[in-house]
């Protein structure tokens, strides 16, 4: 055996054997005549009928049948595939729309189905699979969710009955106002915590006393339920806020957005405080010999060599910290502090999932644009990296 | 020109150093070597200053180095470690132009100065100024680390183990570059190293070392003819001392002019050492060898005798 045989990818393999048997078996969407009235489920079998739906199981088919040997060309073909499927998602929901909705009933709404989000899950997961396989980064990495999500964009005229834009109609408003009010309070907790936790992160490096002291007290923070935080609070900010005009007068109360922020500061702080910490004591300690051996100064050293080489894992911190803090944005919700949370706890509230989404999707959004954002930045800021082939000026 | 006297250096209740003294003359290739642990790169780094000694005195051209700042003493000192230390944010050409930079130099003069080493190191320009550290060989890291210990063009030059972490003939090759390149600019070089082969390949003065002690110093040939005791004799190689003397003695010293003999068939080059001499003749059975120049002209001839007669104090046959 000298050729080197490409070997069967199971990952593939069975995420596409399971989303055939999704898309078989399980309700694609719901019809309901209003908001009250629970909607009737439909499988893509109901809808297309079995002929036509089998024959859009054959994209899928083919992916199996590629998976058995992956090579690059495969790989790339199956990419073509995934997208494919990925971008044609919401045109289902289109016919759905056209064919199950009635339109002399206004309040009609298309609720979406099991399968449908499972298909976008396993198609998620293919996408993932086949982007490291091909070693896709950076841009080309970036395109992909952004062909997806033009490709959704287009086909969302034909999507007026969708109950998740029926919910959105109602509040568009509101709606906003919470995407602004979400993104205020994660972009000011984590600007908070990455200047107090760097503040915090130096002055650990000045004496392991505080160091030891620093991470006991941030490590507590960390294992009060957030809830439970939120509720701590709630006192000693009604009190101060009753002590001080000034304090009230900005907003300051037991509920709404101070403690919310200050819950999402101590959340922060030690994801933020680690890294950073890490950050700077693990500097290669022959490139700081080397430094001083130069007769570069203490400053100089920091602020030239230290400084910049601990960036990377420092933007990591950012990362994992503004993921963390846009999830917990949810929660703060419950208090009263606006965000897209309240969307999830009214919908919660009316057994309405349409309106659970429409808190909860924005939120995926964001922490995934987050993550890719501040990921990518953290590996260009990280020159060690450039050794990678492809990494050549 | 420096000079150690009565040196020491503690760490808590350890000696690391122990009242050393030692001059190193301007121009001069000083080699310490020793067991690892036994005080070199603390040696090193007390002459510019990265550590403080605790005892005795250190001078530099005739001066206290005490009486210097210590940062710009070190940018008046080359320095150069085995793990090269360079700024893996920085590309080749900015690394090389730190000292220049921290000396004020105007930016055109600190490019053409980095341009000039890069030539001077064999890394072309238009290929390395801008590639990052990480996208070097070991060698060419290493040469990047001398060009910017050579950067501000500094008298003295202190070198831990620079070659420590290279394959065996990158590392012959860079030790040949050093030496032809020390031939040129006659620095005043501390080079540290656990390799007698490399020590002995480059060092005009060689300084041994033993658990904070300065053992014996003195020319390799010198310590090779009459280590002071067992434990140079073995550091030098125990019976193999005679081959690293023949290796660091060249044939034109030992060879003799042409005779009417019959001149032999095998052949050696006059830049050999009198250890390839050996390996010759032991290859081609042979007990003379012709000594041939560039051109491979014969200009005078070897024997055995001559090589190892003659070895004890150099009048042998005449
Ligand atoms: N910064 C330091 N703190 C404490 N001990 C040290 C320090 N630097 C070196 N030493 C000790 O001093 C001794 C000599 O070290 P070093 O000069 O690095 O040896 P060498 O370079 O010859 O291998 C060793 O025993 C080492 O453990
Ligand atoms: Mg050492």
């Amino acid at each position: 055996m000298s050729r080197r045989e490409a070997p069967l990818n199971r990952v593939v393999m069975a995420l596409s054997l399971v989303a055939t048997a999704t898309w078989l078996a399980l309700p694609l969407a719901s019809v309901a005549p209003n908001r009250i009235v629970p909607g009737t489920a439909h499988t893509a079998t109901d809808l297309l009928g079995w002929p036509l739906a089998l024959l859009a199981c054959l994209p899928l088919v083919a992916l199996m049948a590629l998976s058995r040997r992956l090579d690059r060309v495969r790989c790339h073909l199956a990419l073509a595939l995934v997208l494919l499927l990925l971008m044609a998602l919401p045109g289902w929901l289109a016919i759905a729309s056209q064919w199950l909705v009635d339109p002399e009933l206004p309040q009609a709404r298309l609720g979406i189905g099991a399968a449908w989000w499972l298909s976008l899950f396993w198609l998620s997961l293919m996408l993932i699979e086949l982007r490291s396989r091909l070693a896709l980064v950076g841009w080309r990495a970036a395109l992909l969710p952004v062909v997806v999500a033009t490709a959704w964009w287009l086909q969302g005229a034909w999507l007026g009955s969708l109950a998740l834009g029926q919910e959105l109609d109602g509040r568009r408003g509101d709606f906003l106002e919470a995407v602004v009010d979400h993104l205020l309070l994660v972009g000011g907790a984590v600007g908070a915590s990455l200047v107090l936790g760097a503040l915090i992160a130096l002055a650990m490096r000045q004496s392991p006393r505080v160091e030891r002291l620093g991470f006991a007290v941030l490590n507590f923070l960390q294992t009060i339920p957030s809830l439970a935080l939120f509720g701590l609070l709630l006192a000693p900010l009604a009190w101060l806020a009753a002590r001080f005009d000034w304090l009230s007068a900005i907003g300051v109360s037991g509920i709404g957005w101070a403690p919310a922020f200050l819950a999402l500061l101590g959340y922060s702080l030690l994801p933020m405080v680690r890294n950073t910490h890490v950050a700077l004591s693990e500097v290669d300690p022959g490139v700081l010999e080397a430094a001083r051996g130069m007769g570069m100064g203490r400053g100089q050293v920091f602020r030239q060599v230290r400084l910049p080489l601990a960036l990377p894992v420092v933007i990591e911190g950012v990362r994992i910290t503004t993921v963390q803090a846009i999830g917990l944005t949810a929660v703060a919700a419950l208090i009263g502090a606006g965000g897209l949370g309240s969307f999830i706890f009214q919908g919660l509230g009316q057994a309405a999932m349409d309106l659970v989404l429409l808190g909860a999707l924005p939120i995926l959004a964001m922490a995934l644009v987050a993550d890719a954002l501040l990921g990518a930045l953290a590996r260009r800021l990280d020159h060690r990296r450039l050794a990678s082939p492809g990494g050549a000026p | 020109m420096i000079e150690l006297k009565g040196v020491t250096k503690r760490f808590g209740d350890e000696t690391a150093v122990d009242a050393i003294s030692l001059t190193v003359k301007p121009g001069e290739l000083c080699a310490l070597v020793g067991t690892s642990g036994c005080g070199k790169s603390t040696t090193l780094r007390m002459i510019n200053r990265l550590i403080e000694h605790d005892e005795g005195e250190i001078h530099i051209d005739g001066r206290p180095i005490r009486e210097f700042d210590g940062r710009l003493l070190r940018r008046r000192i080359g320095y150069a470690i085995q793990s090269t230390g360079l700024f893996p944010h920085w590309t080749v050409a900015r690394n090389i132009g730190l000292v220049p930079r921290l000396l004020k130099w105007p930016a055109a003069r600190v490019r053409e100065r980095v341009e000039e080493l890069m030539g001077l190191l064999g890394l072309p320009v238009d290929q390395f100024a801008d590639r990052y550290p990480a996208q070097l060989s070991g060698g060419q890291a290493q040469r990047v680390g001398v060009a910017r210990a050579l950067a501000a063009d500094p008298d003295i030059l202190l070198m831990d183990e620079p070659f420590g972490a290279l394959d065996p003939i990158t590392r012959e090759g860079l030790q040949a570059e050093l030496r032809d390149l020390q031939s040129r600019l006659r620095k005043t070089i501390v080079f540290v190293t656990h390799d007698m082969d490399e020590a002995l390949a480059l060092a005009d003065r060689l300084v041994v070392m033993k658990a904070g002690h300065i053992v014996q110093q003195g020319t390799p040939l010198a310590l090779l003819r009459a280590p002071a005791d067992d434990f140079v004799a073995s550091l030098l190689g125990g019976d193999d001392r005679g081959l690293k003397e023949a290796a660091i003695t060249q044939v034109a010293e030992r060879m003799l002019p042409l005779s009417p003999r019959l001149l032999p068939q095998a052949r050696v080059h006059r830049d050999a050492t009198l250890r390839q001499a050996l390996a010759v003749m032991f290859r081609e059975h042979a007990d003379r060898l012709a000594v041939v120049d560039d051109e491979a002209m014969p200009i005078g001839e070897l024997s055995l005798r001559r090589i190892v007669g003659a070895g004890r104090d150099g009048s042998g046959e005449s």
